[in-house]
C-alpha cells in the first residue's frame, strides 16, 4: 500500500517561534523522501504534523488526495517509527509487532501469523517470544520497523531512526531500510540530520532550514548542484573563491568561466574534490601548507598566491600529493554560483 | 477528556485540602469547640498557644532532636556510601542489604526495640534515646539517597582530585561534597522533617522532655480543642513557607 | 601491604561508624525482641523461657486473631483505593497539566503532607465527627436528616489513611509517569488503539513500578501505624499496633508485644516478597 503527499502552505507556530513557515511539498507515492537539516530546522515537526501528532497553526496536509484536518493519528493511513522506538518493554516482540492488528479487531491467529511475516522480513522471526530489553539496539529498530510495517500504512514516517545506533551499523541499517523500502513499496518519510545518511537512502531530500526548504531534489542534484549556499554547505564542505562579474562571465585572477543564471551577488563554490592539479579551469598558483593522509586520498591545505588571504582545501587523489610549502598551479572543475 | 480531567482534579484536591482548610479556619474559631458554625475570625488561640510553655518546651525539643539527629543520620549515611560506593569490598551487597533494613521495619517495632533494650540495661528515656531512635531511621534514608547519587563521574573526579594530590579530606570536602551538594540537602531536610514529625518512637523514648508530636498527643485527650487548630496550623504554615523559600532559593539555583 | 588492600582497609574505615550504629540500635534490639518474644509474663514479672507460648496465643485468642484480620483488611483496601484514586490524579497532572504549572501541582497535591501526621488524623476527627463539617453539609443540603456515625468506625480510619497515602502513591506514580517516553502513547494511537486501550495495555502496565513501589510503601506503613486507627477508629476494632501499644501500656507484657511486632514485620516481609518483582523492574 502506498500513497502520495501535499503540504499546502502548512505553518507551525509555538507561541512566538516560528517552527514551519509556508511549506509546500508534494510527495509522490512510493517514494523515498529523506527530510534533512540541523536540529531545530523544523523537520520532526513537519513529520509530526504530517503523522497527526500536532494539528498545523495554517495549510492543509492530504494524504492520498483526502483532507487530514481533523483526523487523529490513529485514523490516519501513517504509521511513525520513533526516534527512542517506543517499543512496548511489558510485551513480547509478538505482541509488539501484532499490536496495531490487535487494534484493529483482528483474531489472535490472524495477526501472529501476519507478526511472524513481519518478524521474518526484518530476520528476527526466532525472537518471537522475546522481550524489547534482551535485543540490541539495532534489532529494536528493526521490530519498530516491522511494528509500524505490520498494519500496512501507506505512508511511513521514520523520525531519525537511525541515530542511536554507532556507524558501521547505521550504514548496515541503512542499506536494509533501502530494501525493504523497494520491497513492500510503501512511501517513506524519513528525518534525519545525517547528510551521508540522506544520500545514501533516499530517492529525494529535502533540505531544511529554519523552518524553510532550502532545496529539493535526487542526491545528486543536492550534492552537485546546490540551491542555496546553506544546502550547498550543509551536503559537505565548500571553497568559496572570491570572482567577479564582467560581461556575463565569471571572472577569477587567472581565468574565466562563461557562466548561465549568473545569481545576485553570486558566489564561487568549489567542493574539495574539485579542486586538483587538473581541471577546467585554472585557480592560479598556491603553496601546500600541510597534507593529511585520510585513506582514499590526501587532504591539503594550499594558500593561493594571488589570495593570500583565503586557504583552498583540496581532495588529491594517492600519490599526486607535493613536498609541503611546494608551489603548483591548482585548477578547478564543476564550479557552482551560488548567491551569498 | 479535558473536562473530565478537571472535574476530577478538583473533587481530589478538595478532599486532600478538606482537613488542612477545617484545621486553619476554626483555628480561628471564637467559641470553645472547633466545629460549625464558624464564628470568628479571633488569634486569642494563637496566643494561648505561643503563651503554652508545655507546648513552646515541647517544640524547642522537636527542633533540637531533629536538627542533630538528622545531621548524624546524614554523617553516618555520607560515609557509609562514600566507603561502599568507591570499593568493591567483600560483602558489600550484605552491608548495604542491613544498611537499608531499617527502612522495612514499622517505627513501632524500631521503637520497642530499643525500649528493650534501654530497659534491660537502665537507660532512662530522654531525647538521647529519642535521637538515637530518629539516627536509626533516618541513616537508611540517607545512605540511600546519597548512594543512589554517586555515579561514575562522581568517581571520575574523586580519582582526577586524588590523582593532582589531594588527601582524602581534601578529596571529600573539595570534590565530593560539592558534587553531591543537591543529594546531601535532600537527605537531610528529608530526615529533619522525618524526625520533626515522628510521633510513636518520641512517645515510647521519653518520658519529661517530650517533643511537639506528643505534646500535641497529649492534648487530643482532653478533646477538640481550637488550641490543637492553632497549634497544629502555626506547625503547617511554618513548614510550607520553609517549603517554599527552599524551592525558590536552594533548588531552583541547582536547575540552572 | 598493596595498594589496593590499603585502599580496601581504608573504604571499610569510613562504613564502620553506620554499621556500628544499625548494629547497635537495630540489630541487637531485634534479637533481644526475638528472644524476649518467648519469654512470659508471671504476675508483673518478665520470665525468661524459651517457648513458642505467645506465638500460639496471637493465632488462637480471638482477640488477637480479630486485630491480625482486621488489620490486614484494613490495610488492603486503603492501598487499593488509594493506588485507585491517585493514579487518574498522577495521570492528570503528569499528561493534562501544562509543564510549567506540573512541579506546582504536584507541590500542591502533596501540601497536606507538611502538617503534623497526628494532627492530620485530628483534623480528620474534626471533620468527619458528629457536628463536623461533612454531616453538617450534608444535612444542611437535605441529603441526610440526622448525623450518621462515621466517627470512631473503620471507615474513618480508612479515610484518613487514604487521604495520606494518595498524595504517597501520586508522588510514585507521578515520578513514573513523567519518565516514560511520550512515544509509547503516541505509538499506540498511531497503531489504532484508543484512549482507553492505550491506557489499559500501554500506560498502566509501564507505570506498574511506580505503582508497586507506592502500594508496598503503602502497606508497610499502614499496617505498622498506630496513630489514625486510635484517633479516628476508636477503640471497636484493636489493629495490631494498637494491640501492641495496649500490651506495653495496660499490662506491661513486652514478651507479647515483641511476639506481635514480629508477627507483623513477617507480614511486611511477605508483601515485600510479593511485590519484589516489581520493585527491581524500576532499575531496568
Amino acid at each position: 500500500m502506498t500513497a502520495n503527499v501535499s503540504f499546502h502552505s502548512v505553518q507551525q507556530h509555538f507561541g512566538n517561534f516560528v517552527a514551519l513557515e509556508n511549506i509546500n511539498l508534494e510527495i509522490e507515492a512510493g517514494e523515498f523522501l529523506v527530510l534533512l537539516g540541523p536540529s531545530g530546522c523544523g523537520k520532526s515537526t513537519l513529520l509530526f504534523i504530517l503523522g497527526g501528532f500536532l494539528t498545523p497553526t495554517n495549510g492543509q496536509v492530504l494524504i492520498a488526495g483526502s483532507d487530514m484536518a481533523g483526523v487523529p493519528p490513529k485514523s490516519r493511513p501513517t504509521t511513525t517509527m520513533f526516534q527512542d522506538y517506543a517499543l512496548f518493554p511489558h510485551m513480547s516482540l509478538r505482541d509488539n509487532v501484532a499490536f496495531g492488528l490487535r487494534m484493529k479487531g483482528q483474531n489472535k491467529k490472524t495477526r501472529n501469523l501476519k507478526a511472524d511475516e513481519m518478524l521474518d522480513l526484518v530476520g528476527l522471526a526466532d525472537k518471537a517470544n522475546h522481550k524489547p530489553h534482551e535485543l540490541s539496539g539495532g534489532q529494536r529498530q528493526r521490530i519498530a520497523l516491522a511494528r509500524a510495517l505490520a498494519v500496512d500504512p501507506e505512508v511511513l514516517l521514520l523520525d531519525e531512526p537511525l541515530g542511536a545506533l554507532d556507524m558501521k551499523l547505521r550504514r548496515q541499517m541503512q542499506e536494509e531500510l533501502k530494501a525493504i523500502q523497494r520491497k513492500v513499496g510503501t512511501t517513506f518519510v524519513h528525518v534525519t540530520h545525517d547528510q551521508e545518511e540522506a544520500m545514501a537512502i533516499a530517492d529525494r531530500i529535502v533540505v531544511m532550514n529554519h523552518g524553510k526548504i532550502e532545496d529539493v531534489g535526487s542526491p545528486e542534484d543536492i550534492y552537485l548542484k546546490p540551491n542555496s549556499l546553506f544546502s550547498a554547505n550543509f551536503m559537505g564542505e565548500m571553497n568559496i573563491v572570491p570572482m567577479t562579474v564582467k560581461k556575463g562571465k565569471v571572472v577569477l585572477p587567472f581565468d574565466s568561466i562563461s557562466a548561465e543564471n549568473i545569481p545576485e551577488n553570486p558566489q564561487l563554490c568549489l567542493r574539495p574534490e574539485n579542486v586538483g592539479l587538473t581541471g577546467e579551469f585554472e585557480l592560479g598558483p598556491a603553496t601546500l601548507e600541510s597534507s593529511a593522509f585520510f585513506g582514499t586520498y590526501h587532504r591539503c591545505h594550499f594558500r593561493p598566491l594571488a589570495i593570500p588571504e583565503i586557504e583552498l582545501v583540496a581532495h588529491l587523489p594517492l600519490g599526486e600529493v607535493p613536498e609541503v610549502s611546494a608551489e603548483v598551479r591548482l585548477f578547478g572543475s564543476n564550479p557552482v554560483l551560488l548567491s551569498a | 477528556m479535558r473536562i473530565l480531567s478537571w472535574f476530577y482534579l478538583a473533587l481530589i484536591f478538595g478532599f486532600i485540602f478538606l482537613p488542612v482548610v477545617v484545621l486553619v479556619l476554626f483555628s480561628f474559631q471564637d467559641s470553645r469547640l472547633p466545629i460549625p458554625p464558624f464564628d470568628g475570625p479571633t488569634l486569642k488561640w494563637y496566643v494561648n498557644v505561643i503563651g503554652d510553655r508545655d507546648l513552646m518546651a515541647a517544640l524547642a525539643n522537636s527542633l533540637i532532636v531533629s536538627l542533630i539527629s538528622a545531621a548524624v543520620a546524614l554523617t553516618l549515611g555520607f560515609l557509609a556510601a562514600q566507603g561502599l560506593s568507591r570499593i568493591h569490598l567483600p560483602g558489600s551487597v550484605a552491608m548495604r542489604g542491613l544498611m537499608i533494613a531499617p527502612m522495612t521495619v514499622s517505627y513501632l517495632i524500631i521503637a520497642l526495640g530499643l525500649l528493650n533494650v534501654f530497659n534491660s540495661i537502665g537507660i532512662r528515656p530522654s531525647l538521647w534515646t529519642t535521637g538515637i531512635g530518629h539516627v536509626v531511621i533516618n541513616l537508611p534514608l540517607c545512605f540511600a539517597i546519597i548512594f543512589a547519587a554517586m555515579g561514575d563521574h562522581q568517581k571520575n573526579a574523586e580519582r582526577a582530585a586524588r590523582d593532582l594530590g589531594a588527601s582524602d579530606m581534601h578529596v571529600m570536602f573539595l570534590v565530593t561534597a560539592p558534587m553531591l551538594m543537591p543529594a546531601l540537602l535532600a537527605a537531610y531536610f528529608l530526615s529533619v522533617t522525618f524526625s520533626w514529625d515522628e510521633f510513636i518512637i518520641a512517645y515510647l523514648l521519653t518520658r519529661f522532655d517530650v517533643t511537639l508530636p506528643v505534646e500535641i498527643w497529649s492534648m487530643l485527650r482532653s478533646g477538640l480543642s481550637p488550641a490543637t487548630n492553632a497549634i497544629g496550623s502555626l506547625v503547617f504554615l511554618v513548614s510550607v513557607a520553609l517549603l517554599f523559600l527552599l524551592e525558590f532559593t536552594v533548588f531552583r539555583k541547582q536547575k540552572t | 601491604m598493596s595498594i589496593e588492600k590499603t585502599e580496601k582497609i581504608r573504604a571499610f574505615g569510613f562504613v564502620v561508624p553506620a554499621l556500628l550504629w544499625t548494629v547497635a540500635f537495630f540489630v541487637i534490639p531485634f534479637a533481644v525482641m526475638v528472644v524476649l518474644s518467648l519469654a512470659h509474663l508471671e504476675g508483673r514479672d518478665v520470665v525468661q523461657t524459651f517457648d513458642l507460648g505467645n506465638y500460639v496465643r496471637i493465632f488462637s485468642e480471638p482477640s488477637l486473631v480479630k486485630g491480625i484480620v482486621v488489620s490486614l483488611e484494613i490495610t488492603f483496601v486503603v492501598t487499593i483505593v488509594s493506588v485507585l484514586l491517585a493514579w487518574p490524579l498522577a495521570w492528570i497532572i503528569a499528561m493534562q497539566v501544562p509543564k510549567k504549572w506540573q512541579r506546582l501541582a504536584i507541590m500542591l497535591a502533596v501540601l497536606p503532607f507538611w502538617t503534623s501526621y497526628v494532627v492530620r488524623s485530628y483534623s480528620w476527627a474534626l471533620v468527619l465527627g458528629e457536628n463536623g463539617v461533612v454531616m453538617q453539609t450534608l444535612i444542611g443540603i437535605g441529603i441526610l436528616d440526622e448525623p450518621i456515625q462515621i466517627m470512631a468506625t473503620r471507615t474513618a480510619t480508612i479515610i484518613g489513611f487514604v487521604h495520606f497515602f494518595v498524595m504517597l502513591l501520586t508522588l510514585t506514580i507521578y515520578s513514573n509517569l513523567v519518565q516514560l517516553s511520550p512515544n509509547y502513547a503516541r505509538a499506540a494511537q498511531d497503531l489504532g488503539a484508543s484512549i482507553w486501550n492505550t491506557m489499559r495495555l500501554v500506560i498502566v502496565p509501564l507505570t506498574l513500578p511506580g505503582i508497586m513501589t507506592g502500594a508496598f510503601l503503602t502497606f508497610v506503613l499502614c499496617i505498622g501505624d498506630y496513630i489514625t486507627p486510635q484517633i479516628l477508629g476508636g477503640g471497636n476494632e484493636l489493629t495490631m499496633p494498637q494491640l501492641i501499644m495496649l500490651q506495653l501500656g495496660r499490662r506491661g507484657d513486652f514478651p507479647m508485644a515483641s511476639a506481635l511486632s514480629i508477627v507483623l514485620m513477617c507480614i511486611v516481609t511477605l508483601a515485600y516478597f510479593a511485590s519484589a518483582r516489581w520493585l527491581k523492574m524500576e532499575r531496568v
